[in-house]
């Protein structure tokens, strides 16, 4: 039975739409408590709450948070922490994300004896815990001469990523025809002509999917972060936890709230425009 | 972009030459979790003194828990490359001199006469195998109490109470008055640490043989039962929808008399000033209660453990910051700035910038030197070993947030709990 359309749009806003608009309310009260705080003075939040609307807005939190604020003496703020997440979490990305492309296409269409096997043990790497790791990262990083480098946590992130990312490319993958391989085959296409040609254009979808992926986790890893950086090298994640002080301080949420929504710009930005490219990949790049 | 990086390889360069140029000078590698407020300040403070008596200072903060300071320490130990300094505490130093190579400090300690200004659990919580090889640099009263001078004006009351009993009555009329005694948050150190504060409340040698000794017939004796009534009273006067939550959350309603008392490590004292609230006008502070005569004093200190290199820069600056840190000054700008008080005991705090408070916590600590009374802190993993403190906070903390739980029964499964960990 189908409704009318007038009445089907009756309920959408009448009911759907406040509901759902009720919901998003309310998930976003603790971001509106964040923000409403990054506009606060420490007095102000010290002598009456952390829940309260300003009395006046101070923008001085957020200056404080970008450049001003002291971490170990030097009063730069969260900027330079910014940039060193950047130059990490990138190029981790980008090749990750790559490698899990030709490995899932490998796993998927170039079935080869103990593929299986191969594909589960990578996967294997999506359920180790990141505290497991931390001895053999220590260890490796040594051999390698990159402990305590950005270098040496780009590589952290490629290694740890490529779990997560073939796991999604073949998962994707395995759904293309084996014909499609087969005639391009048949049209002299080889391995890596094939990828380009044929892969790379079905895959918008699944390598948004995969670069937020990466990029959201890879911005916000703290643990490998702290551990294996140092002084001026250090992510933005662990600057922000320099913010939050310990037992012995009372918080600065003002500004700790103004650096907060600072850092979480990248990730936020990335899930603004990727989404409107992931939208437009699962139309454009369906299988015909 | 391009004239950037040039410019940079050139500093790099530059640097390079320059360092191997002057190599013998004196450096200091420190890693610590104090990166900012006070706590930042006093550490900054610390490079300065070191700085001033020729060491160049690299404090490198890994700030956070613990654990993550841990975690960075291990990482650097097996790459080969520890701190020269890492700040380290308790039981822990034990613990983790067994994993990298440390530095004897006997001379220098011996050469400064500093054994006989610190109290002898502190020097014997530094030494490993009876050398020094470690230094406090501050020391915390955590059994400190706060009272809302507001709530107190409003039963009319004028002086901090002295034992349980006297808390008990006050807290009654507060309670009547409609406001809510005990102002505590309820994240599980701070609701161990009330147990800490009850038990030396009833019997700080109780205390010394049940939860620094793990003694299974003091555990199961009558005065830890004791304690563990006073704290089911306690959680009676808790607002249950704190749990969770931070206890520097609760200073402004306290403040404004919502609350009546707040049972914290001396560093509230730090907060309360940066926040503009006067000790005498806004609130009291003191020792919590206790039945015994003497002073009580529960103990948190940090400490700075050196290990061991081969650098000879590193191993001068090594000498130059044991010197600084077991010096007068030393304790005197660092423990002003973060609200602790000195691990020295001869030193007086007349200056204005300490608050009363402080001094009070100071006195109690010569006092209690003197009467044998320094106990050593559980909550703050001053006790026992990080693996033991868990499984008996566990229990507290289960003990102070479910109602249900007897103190018989608390105090047995805190028994059967030291007893599987021990």
């Amino acid at each position: 039975m189908a409704e009318t359309p007038a009445l089907s749009r009756m309920g959408l806003y009448g009911f759907v739409y406040p509901v759902l608009i009720g919901f998003a309310a309310f998930f976003l009260l603790p971001m509106v408590v964040v923000v409403l705080n990054s506009l606060r003075s420490f007095e102000e939040i010290t002598q009456s709450s952390v829940l309260g609307f300003p009395r006046s807005f101070q923008w001085r939190n957020w200056s404080e948070a970008w450049s001003g604020y002291c971490m170990a003496g030097n009063c730069t703020g969260i900027r330079p922490y910014m940039w060193n997440s950047l130059v990490m979490a990138i190029p981790a990305t980008i090749v990750s994300t790559l490698i899990g492309a030709v490995n899932g296409y490998v796993l998927s269409l170039w079935r080869f004896r103990g593929a299986a096997t191969l594909f589960a043990i990578i996967t294997f790497g999506v359920f180790l815990p990141a505290q497991m790791k931390l001895v053999p990262w220590a260890i490796t990083l040594r051999e390698l001469d990159l402990s305590n480098t950005v270098r040496g946590l780009i590589l952290i992130h490629i290694i740890g990523g490529i779990s997560f990312t073939t796991l999604f490319c073949r998962n994707y993958y395995v759904n293309v025809p084996q014909d499609l391989i087969r005639a391009a085959r048949v049209d002299g296409a080889g391995f890596f002509q094939i990828f380009r040609r044929i892969i790379v254009p079905l895959s918008p979808p699944i390598l948004i999917v995969t670069v937020i992926w990466q990029f959201t986790n890879i911005w916000n890893e703290f643990l490998f972060g702290i551990t294996f950086s140092e002084g001026a090298n250090r992510p933005v994640t662990a600057a922000l936890m320099a913010l939050n002080a310990n037992i012995a301080q009372a918080r600065e949420y003002g500004i700790e709230s103004a650096a907060v929504l600072l850092a979480a710009m990248p990730t936020l930005l990335i899930y603004i425009f990727g989404g409107k490219y992931f939208l437009r990949g699962l139309t454009a790049g369906a299988v015909k | 972009m391009l004239n950037k990086s040039l410019l940079a390889i050139c500093v790099a360069c530059a640097l390079g030459l320059s360092s191997a140029n002057v190599q013998a000078e004196p450096r200091i590698t420190v890693i610590s979790q104090w990166s900012a407020g006070a706590e930042g300040d006093a550490m900054n403070a610390f490079g300065h003194l070191v700085t001033k008596a020729g060491a160049k200072w690299e404090h490198n903060p890994v700030s956070g828990f613990t654990t993550e300071m841990m975690n960075k320490l291990r990482a650097d130990i097996i790459a080969g490359k520890p701190p020269a300094a890492s700040q380290l505490k308790g039981p822990e130093i034990q613990a983790w001199s067994q994993i990298a190579p440390t530095v004897n400090m006997d001379a220098l300690v011996a050469a400064a006469g500093y054994e006989k200004v610190v109290s002898p659990d502190l020097a014997r919580l530094h030494k490993v195998q009876g050398h020094w090889v470690s230094l406090p640099l501050q020391v915390y009263r955590v059994n400190t109490l706060y009272a809302s001078k507001k709530a107190m004006d409003k039963i009319g009351a004028t002086a901090l109470p002295k034992t349980w009993d006297e808390f008990n009555a006050m807290a009654k009329k507060m309670a009547a008055a409609g406001i809510t005694p005990v102002a505590h948050g309820g994240i599980a150190w701070a609701d161990t640490m009330y147990f800490d504060l009850s038990l030396i409340g009833v019997s700080p040698d109780a205390y010394r043989r049940a939860i620094m000794n793990l003694d299974d017939k003091a555990l199961r004796g009558p005065e830890v039962l004791a304690a563990f009534k006073q704290l089911r009273q306690m959680t009676g006067w808790m607002s249950p929808a704190n749990a969770g939550q931070h206890w520097s959350v609760f200073i402004p309603p306290l403040m404004k008399g919502e609350y009546g008392f707040l049972m914290m490590g001396g560093w509230a004292s730090g907060v309360l000033k940066r926040g503009k609230f006067e000790e005498g006008k806004d609130y009291l502070c003191g020792s919590t209660p206790t039945s015994v005569a003497k002073p009580v004093f529960d103990l948190n200190a940090d400490g700075l453990i050196f290990w061991e290199t081969k650098n000879a820069d590193l191993q001068a600056g090594q000498k130059i910051t044991a010197q600084v840190a077991m010096g007068k000054e030393f304790s005197r700008t660092f423990t002003q700035i973060n609200g602790s008080i000195p691990a020295r005991t001869d030193i007086e705090l007349t200056d204005s910038t300490y608050q009363d408070c402080q001094r009070d916590a100071a006195a109690t600590l010569a006092g209690a030197v003197a009467a044998n009374q320094v106990v050593l802190s559980l909550a703050h993993n001053m006790a026992q070993s990080n693996s033991i403190t868990a499984a008996l906070r566990d229990v507290l903390t289960e003990f102070v947030h479910n109602n249900s739980i007897t103190p018989e029964e608390g105090q047995k499964r805190l028994a059967d709990a030291a007893n599987a960990a021990r």
